[in-house]
This record gives structure tokens, C-alpha cells and sequence, in this order.
């Protein structure tokens, strides 16, 4: 029996739980089929993604330890097949340009229909 | 008497963290370099409670930016630092060599330009977050005491609840820290609570 393709495995980074439970509601409204992992932090989301594999991932950017970006190149540099959108309020320039220089894409909270659409339509496109 | 829950007060910071995100980039804009702005807590208190230390006022004079705001529910709005913080952030603001008391020549302004950012940040994230809308007066600048700060905080007997924001504000890679209180009426902190409620009440 082969894995259906459309279940895809997200893994959500925020440190908010209002933040986590938000994305979540909007992604399986969406993709119910999907399985969903949080992680509160930079540090867990990178043992998480050693240990789940997700095909897709949202990072937050300030949380308590390392910074999103800092945890989402380590991530890319150990598995590159993992799409990440930082999903984040610090929508400063240098921001949009690390994002950027990672292969990722910046989306600015809160988190909406419209911000999941932007970062759904990413992870599609980058199929 | 607290209203709040642990969810409560995590939806009230990151409705915060956005409105910081946004202050945040108006301000890299002002001072052409990165900005940085977090609201690590959020606190909900009895005036009667609170006190030097809730606050971090030490000795010296504070810098406080007042701004009133109302809508379905109304608050008085003050931004604090110490003056010190204040008059390094308003160089940071002004971007030149400027002589402390040419530096204090703008304090005034630019505290003013400050608070209005990082208020209308905040209360224009939470209006568009809990779909309403809020009006501001405009922003004024006093310099006092930790204890005239205190007593201004507590002396009105309309307002006794407190809801107050540590924020982390660095500019530069110069760090600074400072508070956002929120003085409420007792009908201000339910409407406002009705608001989280019927915000947590769409996803949980």
C-alpha cells in the first residue's frame, strides 16, 4: 500500500499557543487530512524535524532561545527538502532579505485567511 | 479580582507582539537600521498593587507618554522609560552628534513621535485582531518622579485595573527596557476580556 500523497506533515514553530492553535484551526480547515506537530521553540523544532521529517514547516521569528531564521537554516542545512515560511509580526527589511536568501518567504501575522493562503500557496509552489 | 486566563493573557501578547513587529519597522524606518521590540508579559493587576517594583521605577526621573483611547472599551494609555532611556533612544531617533541639551531641545517631540508609534502599533493590531476600532488622542510627554508615576497610576479610583506590557526595545544594538500600562475600568477589562473570549472562541 502506498502513502497517499495529498497527507502532507506540517510542523508549526511559535511560541504563542494562541499562535500554534491559530494556524492549526486554518490548515485543517483547509487539509484535515494533514498531520500537524508544534514546537514552542527554535531548539525543539530542529529535534522534531530530525525525528518527524515534515514536508512543510511555519517558523515564527522571536522566541525564547535561538532566533526562527537561525533555527530555520539549521534546519535547511540538514534538510533541504523541508519548505519553511516564516510566519512572523517582525516584518522589518533585513528580515524579508534572510528569509529570502534561505529559499523561504516572510509572512507577516496575524494570522488569517489571507496570511495561511500566502503561506499555503508557497508550499504549493515550491512543489 | 482577575479576568484572566493563562490563554487570555498568551492571545493579549501575541496581539502585542504583532503591534510591536509593526512599531518596529515605522521605527527601523525613522532611525535606517534594525529594530527590535518584544513584549515578553503581559500583566493584569489592582492598581492598588502595583508598586516600584511591578514597574522596574528605581530611583530618577521617567519619561511617560500619555495617550487616551476609546472605543468598546476606553484606556489611558502610558508609555514609560527612565529619562535616561529616553533621551538615548530620541539620539538614536535624531541620528546625529547631537549635545545632551540640544538632545533635550527634542525630547519632548520625539518621546511624543515614539509613543504615538508604539501605542497606535498596539492598539491598531488589537483593533484589526478583535475586529473594532479605537480612537486616540493625542499623545503628551511628562517627565516625573517613580512616585508621582506611582500615584497618578493609583489615584484614580474609576481606573482600577492595570494591564501592563514590559517591552524590550533595542535600537541599534543598544538595549533598552521600558513598560506599557494600560489604565481600566472595571467595564473597560470585561468588555475587553468579551473580546479575547470571542477571539479564543473562533479556533478552540
Amino acid at each position: 500500500m502506498f502513502a497517499d500523497s495529498s497527507i502532507k506533515k506540517l510542523l508549526i514553530v511559535d511560541d504563542s499557543k494562541v499562535s500554534r492553535m491559530l494556524i492549526r484551526t486554518h490548515i485543517l480547515a483547509r487539509h484535515p487530512e494533514w498531520i500537524i506537530s508544534e514546537a514552542a521553540c527554535g531548539e525543539e523544532a530542529i529535534a522534531l524535524v530530525d525525528s518527524e521529517l515534515p514536508d512543510y514547516c511555519t517558523m515564527d521569528i522571536n522566541m525564547p532561545g535561538i532566533s526562527g531564521t537561525d533555527a530555520a537554516e539549521q534546519i535547511l542545512s540538514q534538510h533541504p527538502s523541508v519548505k519553511i515560511v516564516i510566519f512572523t509580526a517582525n516584518i522589518q527589511e533585513t528580515h524579508q532579505v534572510r528569509a529570502h536568501s534561505l529559499g523561504t518567504i516572510l509572512v507577516a501575522k496575524p494570522v488569517t485567511e489571507k496570511s495561511i493562503a500566502l503561506t499555503l500557496n508557497h508550499f504549493k509552489d515550491s512543489e | 479580582m482577575n479576568h484572566l486566563s493563562d490563554l487570555h493573557l498568551d492571545a493579549l501578547a501575541e496581539v502585542f507582539s504583532i503591534g510591536a513587529g509593526r512599531a518596529a519597522l515605522s521605527l527601523s524606518e525613522i532611525v535606517g537600521d534594525e529594530v527590535r521590540i518584544s513584549v515578553p508579559s503581559v500583566q493584569v493587576v489592582n492598581s492598588e498593587d502595583i508598586n516600584s517594583t511591578t514597574l522596574s521605577l528605581n530611583s530618577g526621573r521617567f519619561g511617560a507618554v500619555n495617550q487616551h483611547f476609546s472605543g468598546p472599551f476606553n484606556a489611558e494609555a502610558v508609555l514609560l522609560f527612565t529619562e535616561d532611556q529616553a533621551l538615548k533612544i530620541v539620539s538614536d531617533m535624531m541620528g546625529s552628534q547631537m549635545s545632551l541639551e540640544e538632545l533635550a531641545e527634542f525630547e519632548h517631540e520625539a518621546m511624543c513621535e515614539l509613543g504615538n508609534i508604539i501605542l497606535n502599533a498596539c492598539l491598531s493590531a488589537m483593533a484589526d485582531i478583535f475586529n473594532f476600532t479605537l480612537e486616540s488622542s493625542l499623545p503628551d510627554y511628562t517627565v516625573a518622579s517613580a512616585d508621582e508615576i506611582l500615584h497618578r497610576l493609583k489615584e484614580d479610583a474609576n481606573q482600577p485595573y492595570v494591564m501592563i506590557l514590559h517591552i524590550d526595545l533595542t535600537i541599534e544594538k543598544r538595549h533598552t527596557a521600558g513598560n506599557l500600562v494600560f489604565l481600566l475600568s472595571s467595564a473597560s477589562l470585561t468588555n475587553l476580556v468579551a473580546h479575547v473570549d470571542q477571539f479564543i472562541g473562533r479556533f478552540s
